[in-house]
């Protein structure tokens, strides 16, 4: 819970035609995070055909229960096996032949549509034209010298299409804008129709055919215009059931199409990292927990008799940046980890802070927001957003809970400071008290972080860094000789001459390790090493000054509920009501997020950015469905 | 925001390569050409020659100079807001729509996805289409919608209808690239009005040289009839504007079009020989005014479009030194391919 598990580097080497069984194997134990195979000799990459094969399909199936709708839970069993890549490559052949069906139900649905509209633009060009009284007949003899056309393009280019038209002796005409297409009549010599039609092409023209009926009577063309759309609303229903007929048809099948991928998933995402392989051999590399290596020999055991080769050992020095973490955390703690994770991940080997990060962010927000009744309110408020929020509302309750405790302590209820007897007392009776304990609670938390910092240091192996440098032990000495030394000055310690000391000694060695750290010339190692020596005191000082605001705001929490009270004594018996509860309202809402906010930036900026390099990777174990998804 | 881009561009400046140092690139050996690299600040190149992590990597030499392109261009634009944003960002995105154009081919070819991934160019932070799910589109007709359901609809939605009416990747190609430009043209206009002369005569430089390399090409290397050619020409503002081009479109031979040109454009370009030649003194010329713009008092966006324009250039020149030495071009042979010629900043 305090830090990653410890986690062996293992080297699987399987038969190739039996890569994808291996990697469903490892998937199904559930905490394998490959990494890339580091074997010199085995220089192909089997499992990449496999890969893209797969992503294919995977498009596929997609697309097509995006336009089938999903055909319920998918339920792998025990002994189920993984598709071979001649199993998978035809069922990516089934499932484009499938797409391809669903494609032309597709199109034609598109088709129908567009001839719809083209349908109702011809409507309106027949009422144009009737109102111009043209006889289009005419106009549109194909064996005219005039050469005449009706269609549409997009508006944008109905300009310069008009300009082009023209250097060949054409003219165009808008009679009728809809959406962002132009309708027009274009007209020119017959002569030169062949060169026009290479720029229409290019334009996007879309010819409205004018059939003979509309050229004629604008009754004959009317009944033509309805039939043609009765045509349209039974090709509609047709293209509606053949979908659903796809759907009767490739439901079954579909799912079975899930299945497979879902078992040919480990092998096409352990390919991405690197699956290496020579003639008939194919390795696998990552990690998995040191405990569970018994286990793993005996999944595989069980699925291959015999037939593998497994090595496992410890990461070495050089990979430790590679080494993902693995934490594992009660379930009272997981609410905690995505705020931790939102600021990196441990690295391997590092302090998680997972545990301190929880208990001092509830302690400092309740410190800050210590009130039973507003306490309460955001504890029922959290338990009732259970789920809508879902575990994160856990938070909310806990912060609840600690700030009720914190009210008991402080005696104060929806700001009323006379309502209970306080069991420790009112931050306004005694501020400067107040203040001491938060500082003292800050020096706490800082040695506690340089402290983790010095162990992560000595773990990562940079022994110099851990005792000689501002974040290691020589910072701790420095820190605890300065706080010592401010201590005796205000009268609250004699140890003057030990704080004194170790100050000095601190100080000291951290500005000999930046001089020896610092590669540059003459003048600029001074000046780095004095900046930097002078930096690590002010930052310190400064880190510590900042643990006030929790005094500051549990001041602040009385201070807000006096001026509420102040306000609402104005005022008659409804309107004293009303500014009490909007001002209690105003508190929660406003001064809890501002609280909420405070003690998460004192844990990042005051504690995490000292110890915690936030830099680590993720184990990320193989998985038969994407994270996130449910099998 | 100006002070802060001003400098930026000032430092970026220096990063420029002066001619001298392709001939030093092209004259220095296997082992020097990293650290030559490194020297004159392409960092993304240095990965590709530096013989640990030649291995592993795996970006062409193209995309790492894209790469190194996006990655100034990040920085560039990070004081920006609003249309100089926008139109900065716009800029790069030709390289998205070669990636468009890519997946498209390999549509047209058959080719299997994977294939056409591993040639796209990564876009990092300036990517805005989903090119995993674009390039398991079963046919150019399915992804082109899927194109037409995200941000270049636009440009794409013309290039669409006019390729369904004429199924030719010509066609295509063309309808996507007269619509980035109309749509870059258009992003420029407001800046132009506000950011004075400078960025105009830098547009007006751009437009111009591709309206015109447009126009030969379609006019006498594919044969298209002169309303064709004139169509697809970028609507221009500029010193070709739209009559000139109708005038020049309906000429007949090159020596024509270039006699008919303005007369300072007419100086330029008399006695080349062929459409690169024009291509090449036209792109001299646009980095003269660009250097000159670069070291002028102009207004930081323009001296940022001119930065880039220039640092683009430098590392296609670049390119070709590199790709020169790996097929063992003698050193004259590189310099001919590189067909720049010094600048003197105007």
């Amino acid at each position: 819970m305090l830090r990653a598990e410890p986690l062996l580097r293992i080297q699987l080497v399987t038969l190739a035609s039996e890569a994808q069984d291996a990697a469903l194997a490892l998937a199904q134990f559930g905490v394998f995070s490959p990494a890339p195979v580091a074997l010199d000799a085995l220089a192909e990459a089997p499992a990449m055909a496999y890969r893209e094969v797969w992503l294919e399909a995977e498009a596929r199936l997609a697309k097509l229960l995006e336009q089938c709708g999903d055909t319920g839970p998918l339920h792998v069993p025990e002994d189920a096996e993984a598709p071979t890549l001649a199993d998978l490559e035809a069922l990516n052949l089934w499932l484009k032949s499938v797409w391809n069906a669903c494609l032309e139900c597709h199109e034609t649905a598109t088709r129908v549509e567009e001839r719809r509209q083209h349908l109702a633009a011809l409507e309106d060009t027949l009422a144009k034209l009737e109102h111009l009284n043209v006889d289009l007949a005419p106009l549109l003899r194909a064996d005219s010298l005039l050469a005449v056309r009706i269609g549409s393009t997009a508006a944008g280019n109905f300009k310069r299409l008009t300009e082009a038209l023209a250097m060949t002796g054409y003219l165009a005409s808008r009679f009728d804008t809809v959406g962002d297409q132009v309708f027009a009549v274009i007209a020119g010599p017959r002569a030169r129709e062949e060169e026009v039609n290479g720029l229409l092409a290019q334009a996007g023209w879309h010819e409205l055919p004018v059939p003979d009926e509309l050229r004629t009577h604008p009754q004959a063309a009317r009944a033509w215009l309805d039939a043609e759309r009765a045509q349209l609303a039974t090709q509609d229903g047709a293209s509606c059931r053949m979908l659903d007929g796809l759907r009767a048809r490739f439901g079954p099948r579909l799912n079975e199409a899930r299945l497979s991928l879902a078992l040919a998933r480990p092998l096409a995402e352990a390919a991405a990292v690197g699956v290496r392989g020579r003639g008939g051999l194919a390795a696998f590399s990552g990690w998995i927990p040191r405990r569970q290596l018994a286990d793993l020999r005996s999944v595989l055991e069980a699925h291959f008799h015999g037939r593998y080769w497994l090595e496992a050992r410890e990461p070495s020095r050089e990979e430790i940046a590679d080494v993902p973490s693995l934490v594992r955390y009660p379930g009272w703690l997981k609410p905690f980890v995505p705020l931790v994770k939102s600021y990196g991940i441990p690295r391997y080997g590092e302090f998680d802070p997972a545990l301190p990060f929880a208990v001092t962010y509830l302690l400092l927000f309740g410190a800050m927001f210590g009130d039973v009744g507003h306490g309460a309110v955001i504890l029922l408020l959290s338990a009732a957003l259970l789920r809508r929020l879902g575990r994160m509302a856990w938070i909310g309750v806990a912060a609840g809970a600690v700030s009720m405790g914190f009210g008991v302590l402080y005696g104060s209820f929806f700001g009323y400071e006379d309502l209970i007897e306080p069991l420790w007392l009112s931050p306004l009776q005694d501020p400067i008290r107040v203040l001491t304990i938060a500082i003292g609670f800050g020096v706490g938390f800082i040695v506690f972080t340089l402290l983790v910092s010095t162990r992560n240091k000595l773990v990562a192996g940079q022994v110099g860094e851990a005792l000689f440098d501002a974040t290691g032990l020589a910072g701790l000495v420095f820190y605890l000789g300065a706080v010592g030394s401010l201590a005796s000055l205000a009268g609250a310690a004699d140890i003057a001459t030990p704080s004194g000391f170790a100050a000095a000694l601190g100080l000291t060695v951290i500005a000999a390790y930046k001089w020896i750290e610092a590669k540059a010339g003459l003048g600029e190692r001074i000046l780095v090493t004095a900046i930097e020596t002078l930096e690590t005191g002010i930052n310190l000082f400064a880190n510590t000054l900042s643990f006030m605001r929790v005094a500051a705001f549990s001041l602040n929490h009385v201070a807000l509920a006096l001026a509420v009270f102040t306000l609402a004594a104005g005022l008659g018996t409804a309107g004293h009501g009303l500014t009490i509860a909007l001002g209690n309202v105003v508190i929660i809402m406003l001064e809890g997020g501002i609280v909420a906010i405070q003690a998460l930036r004192l844990m990042y900026y005051e504690g995490f950015s000292r110890f915690f390099s936030a830099d680590g990777k993720a184990f990320v174990p193989l998985r038969l469905m994407p994270q996130g998804s449910e099998a | 925001m100006s002070a802060y881009l001003d400098t930026r561009v000032s430092l970026y400046a220096s990063r420029l390569w002066p001619d001298a140092a392709f001939d030093a690139l092209a004259q220095a050996p296997d082992e020097a050409i990293a650290g030559t690299l490194a020297a004159r600040g392409v960092p993304q190149l240095v990965a590709g020659y530096d013989t640990p992590e030649r291995a592993t990597e795996a970006r062409s030499l193209e995309q790492r100079i894209i790469g190194q392109i996006l990655e100034e261009t990040q920085v560039l634009i990070r004081p920006l807001s609003g249309e100089a944003r926008a139109f900065l960002a716009f800029w790069t995105a030709r390289f998205e729509l070669s990636n468009v154009k890519t997946l498209l081919r390999s549509k047209m070819g058959g080719e299997r996805p994977a294939a056409a991934l591993a040639r796209l160019t990564p876009m990092g932070a300036f990517g805005r289409l989903d090119l995993q799910d674009l390039a398991h589109a079963e046919d150019v007709g399915e992804l082109l919608r899927r194109l037409e359901a995200g941000p270049y609809a636009a440009i794409v939605h013309h290039a669409r209808r006019a390729f369904e009416q004429n199924p030719d990747p010509f066609v295509l190609d063309a309808a996507l690239d007269h619509g980035y430009y109309e749509g870059l043209t258009q992003r420029a206009r407001p800046l132009e009005e506000g950011a004075g002369s400078a960025l105009r005569g830098l547009m007006a430089q751009l437009v111009d040289r591709i309206n015109l390399v447009w126009l030969l090409r379609y006019r006498f290397n594919y044969s298209l009839p002169p309303a064709q050619v004139y169509y697809l020409l970028i609507g221009s503002r500029y010193t070709l504007a739209s009559a000139r081009l109708r005038e020049l479109a309906a000429l007949d031979s090159l020596e024509a079009v270039l006699d008919a040109l303005p007369a300072p454009w007419h100086a330029r370009l008399a006695g080349a020989p062929n459409i690169p030649a024009v291509f090449a003194r036209m792109e001299h010329a646009a980095a003269q005014q660009a250097l000159s713009v670069l070291r002028s008092r102009a207004p930081a966006l323009a001296r940022a479009f001119a930065y880039l324009s220039l640092r683009e250039r430098d590392l296609r020149a670049v390119r070709a030194v590199l790709r020169g030495r790996h097929l063992g071009l003698g050193q004259a042979d590189i310099r001919l391919a590189l067909q720049r010629g010094a600048l003197e900043a105007i």
